[in-house]
């Protein structure tokens, strides 16, 4: 394609990993890569300078709320959302679908595109294809979503099927609208639910559009870690090996590091920005509930071992007592998880450069789980050739429990 | 006592004066007139050390209260006292006050023996004891140690003993302090005795006799007295203290009153202004040179919807190097916290070059004129942010220091977002998944680009 190069720089020997650099027309982002997000244009309280020193290759916008506001005349008039935001890195846009559907209730799903009511004065409004690709247009981004018809994982029966043929249809129809081939990418969505037969169906079927990437969607809705964990290696199994795979909405370390070990290599999460504002602080072992008493007292820094300057300079005792009084507080741990996300990805990047991806999964998941281990990842690993419950030399080894994340609370 | 020096470079009396205030360890060397840079539990309101970092020209002086530190316990003893807990940079100089100047009602009624401070979860008694060891936690450079503040209504005063006794107990209370002081700071003793001329004679001969004093702090502001009549009653102590002491005046933030304030001889006031400026949605376009038509902007406005000027013509200052009107709007608008950040950047960045400008004029000689014009261009009522937030303040909760905005979104525009929260979020949605302490599967429904 002409707005994205994929270069796939090392594969891992045993998984399916593999590190790359993917150009895009206002950056190369180096992949497996995490991307957060940014719903209005901006990630909450931090700047655009911050997020280059964070080490932020992509970050996301939200096509539904910038189409209201400040909606696509204005950020045409502004020279797009990288001018508008000044931001001159990657930019990447959903389609704007899953927030009709998310955030108002009476959303209806036509052939034609998404119904719903406008939540201002009631008039029936309508999301398709086309405009979706119409406000994507304006706002810019190297990387714009399809619409899809976005059913829960949770549901099943034949709207599964239909909405996966429909997000196919509606596919075409979105090649068809856009307008900017050479600066901007379109990617398909895989769906499907939880049927592998679909999945299998409609991955193949985007293959054959020839898109520049692949994302697979539906996931990360509540279903089992099991289901989530089979839909994303049968995608990235069909899906072509010189092209990059975006899993959407998945951000929590383990998945990002079990992801990546099945071929996929780039994410977003609302998560670590928004439990920042929670007082949560990421760390390897799982997150610190910074308001919590035990901290009252606490001189460590978050994490000793974080190059971020939250780290560097704050206990853990000065931002229990500023997080839930100051902004300022709450910028400090978003600054911290974003660092914190970045780092985990450049870990991934350099075990698989370094062909120590196997060694890296092991000793990350012996910080993060000790000898107890979900059933999903266990087996995740092993279908990728880590098998957990066999010692290393390190002697590490973990029995699977059937819990879908971690018990023990992080200290 | 102390290694901080103030020199009176020129002028004097009760008259404008350029001064310098040095510190020896840390070779921080101050030019005044000058602001203290307001913090709130030691940062600048809305802004990282990397963000305020890139505000530029801000003064080597950074002013912290007590109240933001109250019932710290063994924390704050780490050993690096304030500039390591709050992450301030090494150099500098750093002054402990007790009360944050943008609230109102915080100094409840006092003891015999200590301070009351309205705080977060009810009165926290304030005494030289509990200060002196504060102090040596937060290891400040200069202090303004606990006082008697008169917070009361004129005619409730007249009756009864009330500003004699908080003259008697600021000086008792003082002289506890420097008794139990263990730290090594430069001391800015409260200058008292409110509207009582007898009494404010009483107060400040008392302090002007004593030796090794840094210099005298002001804050009359709980008498809820024009800014003049203030200044008035400051003279009438200034006739009675040192000549050469360093003189902070809490309630002259706004620059139409630093103005004056500077020129009946205050030395210092603190940046609490570009806080309130930042916290009304507007950006400062105010200058000495009197080279805009109005003193602000205010980004809520809708013409500022497609404006793609920078906040302030000119302005070099890191937001507008940056962004634009539309974009702050837009922020602003849609409840993003990065409003706030870029405006309190630019809004410090044009108090710190008002600063530099009234310094200039004071060394040119034409500070009374260039002040009489500047008020004149602005007119009275153009720098009422503080009064305004205030006043917000005292409509919510008075302890929780909560944002307030005076603005609230347009009315059913079809083309805007549903209103949503502006400030900290005290409850996360649980995610669905089965109660863990570190989540793992999907959050709430879906996390996919749920936005954010
Ligand atoms: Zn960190
Ligand atoms: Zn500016």
């Amino acid at each position: 394609s002409p707005a994205l190069k994929f270069e796939v720089l090392a594969r891992c020997s045993t998984t399916k990993a593999r590190a790359s650099r993917m150009h895009l027309p206002h950056y190369t982002a180096h992949t497996p890569m995490f991307m957060p997000v940014g719903t209005m244009g901006s990630i909450k309280g931090i700047t655009t300078t911050q997020l280059e020193a964070l080490d932020c290759h992509v970050i996301l916008g939200n096509t539904y709320h910038l189409g209201s506001q400040p909606g696509p005349e204005l950020l045409e008039a502004a020279g797009g959302l990288h001018r508008f935001m000044a931001w001159n890195r990657g930019l990447l846009t959903d389609s704007g679908g899953f927030q009709m559907v998310s955030l108002l209730k009476l959303a209806k799903i036509t052939e034609d595109g998404v119904e719903f009511e406008n939540p201002y004065d009631g008039r029936a409004m309508m999301l398709t294809p086309e405009m979706s690709i119409g406000v994507q247009n304006a706002i810019g981004a190297d990387i714009m979503m399809q619409l899809d018809d976005v059913v829960s994982s949770l549901t099943t029966g034949p709207r599964v099927e239909e909405a996966m043929w429909r997000s196919v249809r509606w596919l075409d129809r979105s090649i068809k609208a856009h307008r900017r081939p050479t600066e901007q990418n379109l990617f398909p969505i895989v769906q499907g639910g939880l049927d592998p037969r679909l999945r299998t169906l409609s991955a193949q079927e985007l293959v054959k559009r020839d898109a520049p990437g692949y994302a697979i969607g539906g996931l990360s809705g509540g279903e089992a870690k099991g289901s989530f964990w089979r839909m994303v290696t049968l995608s990235t199994d069909i899906l072509p090996t010189n092209k990059p795979r975006y899993c959407m909405g998945v951000g929590y370390a383990e998945d990002l590091v079990v992801c990546s070990a099945l071929g996929v290599d780039m994410y977003d999460c609302v998560f670590p920005t928004r439990t920042a504002r929670f007082g949560n602080a990421l760390v390897r072992t799982g997150s610190l509930s910074l308001r919590q008493g035990r901290f009252r007292d606490d001189a460590r820094p978050i994490d000793p071992d974080c190059p971020c300057s939250t780290c560097k300079t704050y206990s853990r005792a000065y931002l229990h007592t500023t997080v839930a009084k100051e902004t300022t507080g709450c910028h400090l741990v978003t600054v911290h998880n974003i660092a914190f996300q970045m780092r985990l990805m450049r870990d991934i990047r350099a075990a698989i450069v370094a062909d120590r991806f196997p060694q890296f999964v092991r000793g990350f998941m012996q910080t993060r789980f000790g000898r107890t281990v979900p059933r999903w990842i266990v087996e995740a690993l092993r279908s990728v050739g880590i098998d957990l419950t066999v010692p290393d030399e390190a002697g590490y080894s973990a029995t699977p429990i059937e819990d879908d994340c971690q018990k023990a609370p992080a200290t | 006592m102390t290694a901080a020096r103030f020199e009176v470079v020129s002028g004097g009396g009760d008259g404008a004066r350029r001064g310098v205030l040095t510190l020896e360890r840390t070779g921080a060397r101050v030019e005044t007139p000058a602001f203290m840079g307001y913090t709130r539990h030691g940062l600048h309101p809305h802004l990282v050390p990397d963000v305020a970092a890139e505000v530029g020209g801000l003064p080597a002086v950074t002013r912290v209260q007590a109240e933001d530190f109250l019932g710290g316990g063994r924390w704050l003893g780490g050993g690096g006292g304030v500039r390591a807990l709050a992450g301030l940079a090494a150099g500098g100089v750093v002054v402990l006050d007790v009360l944050d100047p943008t609230v109102a009602g915080r100094a409840g009624r006092a003891g015999a023996k200590a301070m009351a401070i309205e705080a977060a979860g009810g009165t926290v008694r304030l005494g030289p004891g509990d200060f002196a060891a504060l102090a040596a936690a937060l290891q400040p450079d200069v202090v303004v140690p606990p006082a008697d503040y008169v917070a009361e209504a004129l005619p409730s005063l007249e009756r009864g003993k009330r500003i004699e006794k908080s003259v008697e107990r600021s000086a008792r209370w003082l002289d506890e302090y420097l008794a139990q002081a263990r730290h090594p700071a430069a001391v800015l003793a409260p200058v008292m005795g409110a509207h009582s001329a007898a009494l404010r004679e009483r107060s400040a001969r008392a302090l002007g006799a004593r030796r090794g004093l840094l210099g005298y702090a002001f804050n009359d502001g709980g008498l809820a007295l024009p800014l003049e009549r203030r200044l008035d009653l400051a003279r009438q102590s200034l006739a009675h203290l040192d000549g050469g002491g360093l003189r902070y005046m809490a309630g002259a933030a706004a620059p139409d009153a630093a103005l004056r304030a500077v020129l009946a001889g205050m030395d210092l006031v603190d940046s609490s202004y570009a806080y309130a400026v930042t916290e009304q949605g507007f950006a400062s376009t105010y200058a000495l040179a009197c080279d805009s038509p109005a003193a602000r902007l205010d980004l809520w406005h809708e013409s500022m919807r497609a404006d793609f000027r920078p906040l302030a013509a000119g302005c070099a200052c890191f937001a507008c190097a940056r962004h634009h009107r539309a974009y702050i709007h837009h922020l602003l608008a849609t409840r993003e916290m990065l409003a706030t950040v870029l405006l309190q950047a630019h809004n410090l960045h044009v108090y710190a070059r008002f600063f530099a400008d009234v310094r200039r004029s004071l060394a040119a000689g034409t500070l009374p004129a260039d002040a009489a014009r500047f008020a004149a261009h602005y007119g009275p009522d153009a720098f009422d942010e503080l009064r305004l937030l205030a006043a917000q303040q005292a409509t919510a909760t008075p302890t929780t220091k909560v944002q307030r905005r005076r603005h609230t979104s347009g009315p059913g525009d079809i083309r805007d977002h549903p209103p949503s929260k502006t400030t900290a979020p005290t409850a996360e949605p649980k995610p669905k998944s089965s109660a863990t302490t570190t989540t793992s599967a999907g959050g709430g429904g879906d996390s996919r680009s749920g936005g954010d």
